[in-house]
């Protein structure tokens, strides 16, 4: 898995690619939690390149969702790959989540 | 494939979650050979992944160097997959099958999901721990579908 933020505008971007699972996803869980409270207006993650997302992945998202809640920020799910949303689907998550194309 | 048929592979693994990569480009491989549709192999993966994952966290408590095996075998009716660990038995109530609806956004709480996705992606799942140590989860997936991800909970 590959990790990078942008906190150059509003929305701080944080774009993963590669395998997210019980190995990978305590990194995510890292970056993701440590942006929400800093970014200006919210965060998005740019989910485009997943290969693969587990339920650890599933609840690093529910995490972030959760504390941008907390914040008072955006949290949303950019161009998410169809390994993110088949898993989202399958755990009946895929409408709790804001979603956009790019 | 005749009918009595039934071809077996067997894996073990240490617990490292590194190696569960390793585990799901076997399964893959090993679902095409056995002919289980291209559409039904990645859910089939990510369920057995999630069955790996919870013997490494829960059972072996993060513990990298304990075994966890993995029995693969296909009759021309069903696929069936077991994954045991000799750690510690996890409470019997944990893996029991729980409808899963969607939460509204102030239930959610992160993790527990691993159950309820092997349970929404085969057909039948049988959870057996052991009295003083191991779990074994055998999950069965019958080739026509019987229901599986389609039937609602």
């Amino acid at each position: 898995m590959r990790i990078e933020a942008d906190k150059t505008a509003d929305e701080t971007i944080i774009t993963v690619e590669g395998d997210i699972d019980l190995y990978t996803s305590p990194e995510l869980r890292k970056v993701v939690l440590k942006a929400v409270p800093k970014a200006a207006i919210g965060v998005g993650i740019h989910l485009g390149g997943i290969t693969y997302m587990d339920s650890s992945g599933v609840a690093t998202l529910v995490e972030g969702l959760r504390s941008a809640k907390e914040h008072g920020k955006a949290f949303t799910l950019i161009a998410p790959s169809t390994a993110v949303m088949k898993v989202l689907e399958l755990a009946r998550l895929d409408s709790i989540f804001e979603v956009r194309s790019d | 494939m005749t009918e009595s048929d039934t071809e077996f592979l067997r894996l073990e693994v240490s617990s490292d979650p590194r190696l569960l990569g390793v585990i799901r480009g076997v399964l893959q491989v090993w679902l095409e050979l056995v002919g289980l549709a291209a559409d039904r192999r990645d859910e089939v993966v990510l369920a057995v992944d999630e069955a790996c994952a919870n013997c490494i966290r829960h059972a072996y408590d993060g513990r990298i160097d304990e075994p966890v095996e993995l029995l693969l075998s296909a009759s021309a009716e069903w696929l069936e997959i077991s994954v045991s660990d000799q750690g510690t038995p996890c409470p019997a109530e944990c893996a029991e099958y729980r409808p899963l609806m969607a939460p509204e956004p102030h239930e959610l709480k992160p993790g527990g999901l691993g159950v309820k996705l092997i349970h929404r992606v085969f057909d039948e799942v049988r959870f057996r721990p052991g009295t003083t140590s191991g779990n074994c989860v055998t999950m069965r997936l019958y080739r026509t579908a019987k229901g599986g991800v389609e039937s609602e909970d």
